[in-house]
């Protein structure tokens, strides 16, 4: 909070003179006094106009394209074109659930996700805890870097190296061959799989870092207290460490599954023909041969929605109340 | 936060940076109608960069590309730009332009200002795929055909589409879902195409379930659904693959760099598309579309390099005689194959697209 009472004297139009040079000389036309120099006269205006500006890039480039897109969801058609009526309509929405077809693959979706979740938490985990309490407090920073390395790379840099690993040529089955293990290519590419490993491979990062923050605040005098007192390394995990990571893992675990529902480049580029997941739906809806954009626009809110609500729940039931979404 | 300090100095310096933010857009906006600009939307790989380096340096033009894979993609993103493009050329398949015409996206095509049209292929000047009223609507580039792909190492030779589905090849094909429904219906005897389904809906959605179902059957034989041809590269080179349906371009790029790969037609026949460059409806930079396009025009090498890096055969005259041996050997086809491929009509498109799109979506599904 500002404390009006320590501030300097108003810096308002009385001061003007003590600029120099051009400034000063715009600051004391007309023209600036009663345009730019009621505005930033007084301190509230001041606040509400710098307010203003980041309130109104949030509204225009966040908040508007959703509300843009839960207009288009509500049109019976668009773009809009020369020959076809655009009124109101909830036909999209209805179309979702009277259509086996989309439901499907949604609901293949959420499982997805919710798998790539539980897998990203349980492989980054003891990463994460080694890194924050097993690594020497001096050479910490130079671990994280190591493992933040890979993601400096784009996400389709990063998928495709995955290709490059997996591939019935790539690295994993030459080097498999060479040593004699296998005759044929073990087809990996193009699985569910490869999907998951791919995708839990582009987010382990969401993961890492919040749970690194929580694991390293857990005093470790606590943890040893606990082993004094007779707890077996299992007992300590379950009734210290875990608990008192709980807010990193909430917060990890909202990220990657978050974004492991709405993932799209990895799907199309590390996916068979049994693993097309809902966003590639919605996509061939915007891209496909007809202009579909009202019903991709409908399935995008109803993902958005059902998405942010599991979040949301996830949180509460496993974060307490303490734990809000935003 | 108790530092925070408001001053007027502050205030208007970031107002100032504020106002130049948002008033970016209409900054940059305009830069798509500079006279010396010319944005073009296309395919990767058709406009050589050896022939944009030399036009930027002949004309001051700057030649501006989009990439784009998919007409659909390019049809949607034009129609949401509506009276106001900021593409100047797109790239148009001939089967797809009654699409984009009837929501007035492209203009006609003023033959007198290229002058030189004449250089044309004489089977391409006023392909009917581009002509409508008797007004031409774009200049013909590249040709190709969706063939029967194989690794000539791994899979048998065939001449029958019937080899995507056989148990030998499980889990070792690909194809595009879209295009290989219209192959299929043709295999099965029906009108791929459906220019004879314009009256009879109820037939064209029977022939088109049946050829869904058929593709539901046999989904084990499928390693991956694309959409790309450099996907379909990849998956050859990485041995993923060893059929497919592709276009013939992406193939015959394969084989001229030598992949044992084959590209044919097989006896049910195939469908065979003509890709053309548009001058789009309001182009901001109309007269430097003119002129790239009567550039491109002006030379066999030009086509040839169009040819050497897509794999499609180039409307141009005379590029035969500048590609090599081998080039050539990639992109022709025995003549009773070259008989077996029907070009995509653009009659009844919007009832193929509507059953087609669900169809598809159906069997990635399934």
């Amino acid at each position: 909070m500002l404390d009006t009472t320590t501030q300097p004297p108003s810096v308002g139009l009385s001061t003007v003179p003590r600029y120099a040079g051009w400034i000063g000389k715009a600051a004391r036309s007309g023209l600036y006094r009663h345009t730019i120099g009621l505005l930033v006269e007084s301190r509230r205006v001041r606040l509400a106009v710098l307010a203003g500006v980041p309130l109104f890039w949030i509204a225009m480039l966040h908040i508007g394209p959703i509300l843009q897109m839960a207009n288009i969801s509500l049109l019976a058609n668009y773009p809009p074109q020369p020959d076809k009526s655009s009124e109101y309509t909830l036909a999209n929405y209805a179309l979702f659930f009277s259509d086996r077809l989309y439901f499907l693959p949604f609901v293949r979706s959420l499982i997805f996700a919710a798998v790539v979740t539980i897998s990203t938490l349980v492989i980054v985990y003891p990463v994460a805890y080694y890194v924050a309490k097993i690594v020497q407090p001096k050479n910490r920073m130079r671990a994280l870097l190591l493992l933040l390395i890979p993601f400096w790379a784009g996400e389709l840099i990063r998928t495709f190296s995955v290709i490059m690993l997996l591939a019935n040529r790539g690295a994993l089955n030459v080097l498999l061959r060479e040593f004699g293990f296998i005759d044929r290519p073990i087809p990996m590419l193009y699985t569910f799989f490869s999907l998951s490993f791919g995708v839990i491979y582009l987010l382990a990062l969401y993961m890492l870092l919040p749970l690194y923050s929580a694991i390293e605040k857990i005093p470790t005098p606590l943890i040893q207290a606990a082993a004094d007192l007779g707890a077996g390394p299992f007992q300590r995990f379950r009734r210290v460490i875990l608990p008192l990571s709980k807010d990193g893992i909430v917060s990890g675990c909202s990220l990657v599954y978050l974004t492991a529902v709405g993932v799209f480049a990895a799907p199309l580029l590390l996916g068979g023909p049994n693993s097309v997941i809902f966003p590639e739906v919605i996509a061939t809806l915007f891209h496909g041969s007809n202009d579909k954009w009202p019903e991709g626009a409908a399935f995008s809110m109803i993902m958005l929605v059902v998405s942010l609500t599991t979040v949301g729940l996830f949180m509460r039931v496993v974060g307490g109340r303490s734990v809000r979404l935003m | 936060m108790n530092n925070f300090d408001v001053t007027r100095r502050s205030a208007m310096k970031l107002l100032a940076a504020g106002a130049g933010v948002l008033a970016a857009p209409s900054i940059i906006r305009p830069a798509f109608a500079q006279s010396k600009v010319v944005n073009i939307t296309t395919y990767d790989k058709f406009v050589p960069q050896s022939f944009i380096d030399q036009f930027q340096k002949d004309t001051g033009i700057e030649v501006r590309i989009r990439l784009t894979d998919d007409q659909g993609k390019q049809y949607n993103l034009l129609t949401a730009e509506g009276a106001a493009p900021s593409t100047d050329i797109v790239t148009v398949t001939g089967h797809r332009l009654s699409q984009f015409m009837k929501s007035n996206l492209l203009s006609t095509l003023d033959t007198a200002r290229l002058k030189n049209w004449g250089k044309l292929a004489a089977a391409y000047k006023g392909a009917p795929q581009l002509t409508v009223d008797g007004k031409t609507f774009g200049v013909p580039l590249l040709a190709g055909f969706e063939g029967l792909v194989r690794n000539t190492e791994y899979a048998k030779a065939s001449d029958s589409w019937a080899i995507m589905f056989d148990d030998e090849n499980k889990n070792l094909t690909s194809y595009i879902v879209s295009d290989f429904l219209s192959i299929v219906m043709r295999y099965q005897g029906n009108d791929g195409d459906y220019v004879t389904y314009g009256d009879k809906p109820d037939v064209a959605q029977a022939a088109t379930n049946q050829a869904r179902d058929f593709l539901i059957q046999h989904k084990d034989k499928v390693r991956k659904y694309y959409d790309a041809g450099s996907e379909l590269q990849q998956m050859f080179v990485n041995e993923d693959i060893y059929l497919a349906q592709a276009w013939s371009g992406p193939a015959a790029k394969l084989i001229m760099d030598g992949h044992p790969i084959e590209i044919s037609v097989p006896k049910e026949g195939t469908f065979g598309f003509l890709y053309s460059f548009n001058i789009v409806n309001n182009a901001p930079n109309a007269d430097a579309a003119y002129t790239f396009l009567d550039a491109i025009l002006s030379s066999p090498e030009i086509g040839a390099a169009m040819t050497r890096q897509s794999g499609f055969s180039s409307a141009f005259d005379g590029v035969d005689k500048v590609l090599d041996e081998k080039e050539r050997a990639a992109l022709s086809l025995p003549p009773e194959q070259v008989d077996r491929i029907q070009f995509f009509s653009s009659v009844n498109r919007d009832m193929k697209n509507e059953m087609i799109d669900k169809a598809t979506a159906e069997i990635k599904s399934a």
